[in-house]
């Protein structure tokens, strides 16, 4: 008797945690979608701003910026790490933890000067516990990182660099490849290595020849910025898709093991329910016998 | 060869593509003072300053508040890149009146708060200006 009831007990409170995560899976899903659409339409942006690169490319100007250009001294890092506020997404925080505390080492080893600054409060709670001192920390920005919040941000970097107390920006985060494929990356935005990249498909066609107002230098000193801006936000975009991907991707696993589990109690107790009736039975049968 | 008799507005924000539209005549806030543009304008890359974007569309007259930027014509694309745009009637009276007084009341010691100072007070000049319909 006691075994069925346990067994009852048991399998309730697995339904109500299947019932939890299932929720959660189409709360991420839901949210997936929306953070997926906001990242598809932050691209024509980007695109744009690729595309009048490429074709100041073709103006014949040398691109000298001082973003573009490698500092003479890199001493003064910065690290960004992004990780999110919540939890329950899989490996999602593990691995770009991992991937940041591997740089982080590296860096240290080289003799830098790091500064760690984080968004998320499971990055915060992680660099808390490893004892590593967070120069800023961010928990503002949830599944809708706002363009504003992101741009005052990367705004004190640009400053800062120009102003070298800053020579080199690296930024932890999940990557989107595809809708199936993220993975944790660093890489660095502060000197924009290649202004260029991802620009080629523009390129097709005779060269338009442009009025540039008021001149192209002037303009290529405000693209680039706007340029670094654009990447920027675009990592905080990626890092929100691959949060709510995360999320949905360990919450259907959990209610896939929810339903597993129950599957399993339910058998276990219909054998017990079952033991129980016979022994009950032939208790029964057994007294009648003594009877005669 | 057949004169150009539309154009097409494409108006993008780091966010979202706001205004994808045919247009008969855009005016636009460069740097410099106002660029009117007709069909058939000859390619030009062009910093934005700060202001009103305006433009004959298919349901008459539109007009929207943007803050910098870039504008790039490409043929009968006039492609409007800023990082703030919103339609002149959405636009908060009081917010931007606190914001104009908030920029007067900075304090600029360097050249560049001096100049954030002068940006932030023309911006909200400008916001106000164009609720108010000058």
């Amino acid at each position: 008797m006691a075994k069925a009831r346990a067994l009852v007990k048991r399998r309730k409170a697995v339904r109500n945690i299947r019932k939890i995560t299932r929720t959660m899976e189409l709360i991420a899903t839901a949210r997936f979608k929306k953070a997926m659409d906001r990242a598809t339409q932050a691209a024509a942006y980007t695109r744009k701003i690729n595309e009048i690169v490429a074709d100041l490319a073709k103006a014949n100007l040398s691109f000298s910026h001082p973003l573009l250009q490698k500092p003479a001294e890199e001493k003064n890092v910065t690290l960004l790490v992004l990780t999110s506020n919540r939890g329950l997404c899989g490996g999602y925080n593990g691995g770009i933890l991992r991937a940041a505390r591997a740089r982080l080492r590296e860096l240290e080893a080289e003799g830098k000067h790091v500064t760690l600054e984080v968004s998320g409060k499971r990055g915060q709670a992680f660099f808390k516990f490893e004892g590593t001192p967070i120069s800023q920390a961010y928990s503002q920005f949830e599944d809708k990182p706002g363009f504003d919040e992101v741009n005052a941000i990367a705004s004190r970097y640009v400053g800062d660099f120009l102003a070298g107390r800053l020579h080199r920006l690296d930024v932890a985060y999940q990557k989107f490849q595809s809708a199936a494929r993220q993975g944790p990356a660093v890489e660095t935005l502060l000197p924009i290595g290649d202004l260029a990249s991802g620009a080629g498909e523009t390129s097709s066609g005779r060269p338009i020849d442009y009025e540039f107002l008021p001149t192209a230098q002037e303009i290529l000193d405000e693209i680039v910025p706007a340029a670094f801006k654009a990447r920027f936000f675009k990592v905080f975009l990626d890092a929100a898709v691959g949060e709510q991907i995360a999320r949905r991707v360990a919450m259907k696993a959990a209610t896939e093991n929810a339903d597993e589990m129950i599957r399993d109690i339910s058998m276990k107790y219909n054998r017990a329910r079952q033991t129980q009736i016979t022994s009950e039975l032939a208790e029964i049968i057994g007294g009648a016998a003594a009877l005669e | 060869m057949i004169a150009a008799t539309q154009l097409r507005l494409v108006l993008v924000t780091p966010e979202t593509t706001l205004v994808d539209a045919p247009a008969t005549s855009i005016v636009a806030p460069m740097f410099d003072g106002q660029l009117g543009i007709l069909p058939g304008r000859t390619p030009a890359v062009g910093r934005l300053g700060t202001g009103e974007l305006r433009f004959q569309g298919e349901g008459g007259e539109q007009r929207y508040f943007i803050d910098g930027g870039f504008l790039q014509i490409k043929g009968s694309v006039v492609t409007v890149l800023t990082h703030e745009a919103r339609p002149v009637s959405s636009i908060d009276l009081g917010a931007a009146e606190q914001a104009l007084q908030q920029a007067n009341g900075l304090v600029a010691r360097t050249d560049e708060e001096a100049a954030s100072k002068l940006h932030a007070q023309q911006r909200a000049r400008r916001m106000i200006a164009l609720r108010r319909g000058r």
